[in-house]
């Protein structure tokens, strides 16, 4: 077992990386797609593999979702993947979000297009913070209602014990548009990402 | 050194500037029709390549100029952007080359912090697609035969029980009609007996094919034991399920099953019973329909039952 733990400095200086990176993305959003798309406050905390599923479970057990999955890769070792969650009553109107001409568009096709838009946004915003550059996988869908979440995932046997988890809500009102998107920085990555921060702490 | 990987990379890359014009393609994209004229440089992607999916592919070029982000597009939800031939024409039987595209931004001048170029590369992704393909029909395979008898081709005893007891809960649920024909043949071992057994086994695939034709898309007609029979009738109320049990009863007696020299006849003794508030499970239903069939039976043979409460 690793120990990794996250001191209350690094979480802070992190909350505010997040929180600047949420603004930056919020305000590109907002000119791409012409409508406010609001975040909210993130949560950071430390999961472990093994109760990962059980905490899809408790979350998303009974809804109908879809899951998308976005893996990334920065300088310095930092990696990981952004799980996008989408409950069936609040991607109705994703087409007019993305400013597609109806039936254009497949309903997988619109919530991958989404979710590379939401993940790139927002990591960028956070990379350019720390002077990397990241680099980005196809969008892909790991679960939908035909399968589910917790299901997939007890399939898995992960490589690592803990990994660091940002969680925040988007929410576009205008369309009844919201969502969920999971940030995973799992196993030795998460000390790379310490390393970062202690950096930035230093600086200050 | 680098635009000559570029070059002889086993992946397509095109690079355009922000009017969507191309400004550069490799030596994978040269398999493409289109790019065999000689003046497509400087040319609209849109133009060069009518099969493009306009409107939506410039608002995805659109996002990565605006956000400085990447773009994608698989295969899993557009086949090819791009229409091209792949390289396995021989062993897979896919048209066109299935693709998996990144749309990357580019900054053509360091310092420069507006992308001015987007590099769009294309990935053969055609072996993915067809063991894909593949698969798919194989599962669909699978599940079909898990479910069918092996001898008849009709439902096996496992997936018409799963079916009667879903009819049965929603008929319960919904106070739907439903109805249920239990049949056994009459003296079968004594045909087994008397013309061998590969002689019983073509009374029982003739005798389903005759029965299966005389019935609706909905009714599910099961093979329940070694030659007892079950047919369930959705939305079907008493009175319909014994007029069709007669007709099948009449044509299955009037059927004659020809093997080798021999002319093979045979008839049913039928159970018919309709659900009611006084049924507790799909059991229940069962067992009665049972009775009515042995009812049947003590009676002569070739003969229908319904089954009555008392």
């Amino acid at each position: 077992m690793i120990e990794i733990t996250i001191t209350e400095e690094q979480r802070d200086c992190l909350q505010e990386l997040i929180n600047v990176a949420m603004g930056r993305a919020s305000d590109k959003l907002a000119r791409y797609l012409q409508t406010f798309v609001h975040l909210q406050v993130p949560h950071i905390e430390l999961v472990s593999s093994a109760e990962l599923p059980q905490t899809f479970a408790e979350t998303y057990g009974d809804d109908n979702v879809t899951l998308l999955s976005q893996g990334f890769y920065g300088q310095d070792g930092i990696s990981g993947e952004t799980l996008l969650i989408y409950r069936a009553d609040h991607t109705k109107n994703i087409a007019k979000i993305l400013g597609y001409a109806p039936d254009e568009v497949s309903e997988m096709e619109q919530l991958t297009d989404i979710s590379s838009i939401l993940t790139t946004t927002f990591l960028n915003g956070l990379a350019e913070q720390i002077e990397n550059q990241i680099a980005y996988s196809a969008p892909r869908v790991i679960s939908s209602r035909e399968t589910s979440i917790e299901r997939h995932l007890q399939d898995l046997s992960f490589n690592w014990e803990l990994a660091l988890k940002v969680a925040i809500s988007y929410q576009v009102t205008d369309y009844e548009f919201n969502c969920d998107m999971l940030l995973l920085i799992p196993g030795v990555a998460i000390e790379n990402i310490q390393q970062v921060l202690n950096q930035i702490l230093e600086e200050y | 050194m680098h635009s000559l990987v570029v070059e002889s990379l086993n992946t397509g890359v095109l690079l355009i500037d922000s009017d969507y014009n191309l400004v550069y393609f490799n030596h994978f994209m040269r398999s493409h029709p289109a790019l065999k004229r000689p003046d497509v440089l400087g040319k609209n992607i849109f133009e060069v390549f009518p099969e493009l999916p306009k409107s939506w592919m410039t608002r995805k070029l659109q996002g990565v100029f605006m956000l400085d982000s990447p773009a994608f597009s698989s295969w899993e939800q557009r086949q090819f952007l791009f229409k091209m031939q792949h390289t396995r024409p021989i062993t897979t039987n896919s048209e066109f080359m299935a693709q998996n595209i990144s749309m990357l931004p580019i900054k053509s001048e360091t310092g420069n912090s507006e992308v001015d170029h987007v590099c769009i590369t294309v990935e053969d992704a055609t072996d993915v697609y067809f063991y894909q393909e593949k698969l798919k029909l194989t599962l669909a395979e699978l599940e079909r035969s898990n479910r069918t008898d092996g001898l008849t081709q009709i439902a096996n005893r496992r997936y018409w029980e799963e079916r009667f007891n879903t009819a049965f809960l929603s008929a319960v649920r919904y106070q739907e009609e439903l109805s249920l024909i239990l049949f056994d043949l009459d003296k079968f071992k004594q045909i087994n007996d008397t013309y061998g057994h590969q002689a019983g086994d073509k009374v029982l695939i003739e005798s389903a094919a005759l029965i299966q034709s005389m019935l609706r898309q909905h009714d599910v007609f099961g093979r329940y034991g070694g030659e007892e029979f079950a047919i369930l009738l959705p939305n079907t109320q008493l009175q319909g399920a014994y007029e069709l049990a007669e007709r099948i009863r009449i044509a299955f007696a009037n059927q004659v099953v020809n093997y080798k020299t021999d002319s093979i006849q045979a008839t049913l003794s039928i159970g018919v019973v309709s659900y009611h508030s006084g049924i507790r499970n799909y059991d229940d239903m069962l067992t009665r329909a049972d009775m009515a069939l042995y009812q049947s039976k003590r009676c002569g043979r070739n003969k229908t039952t319904i089954y009555q409460a008392g």
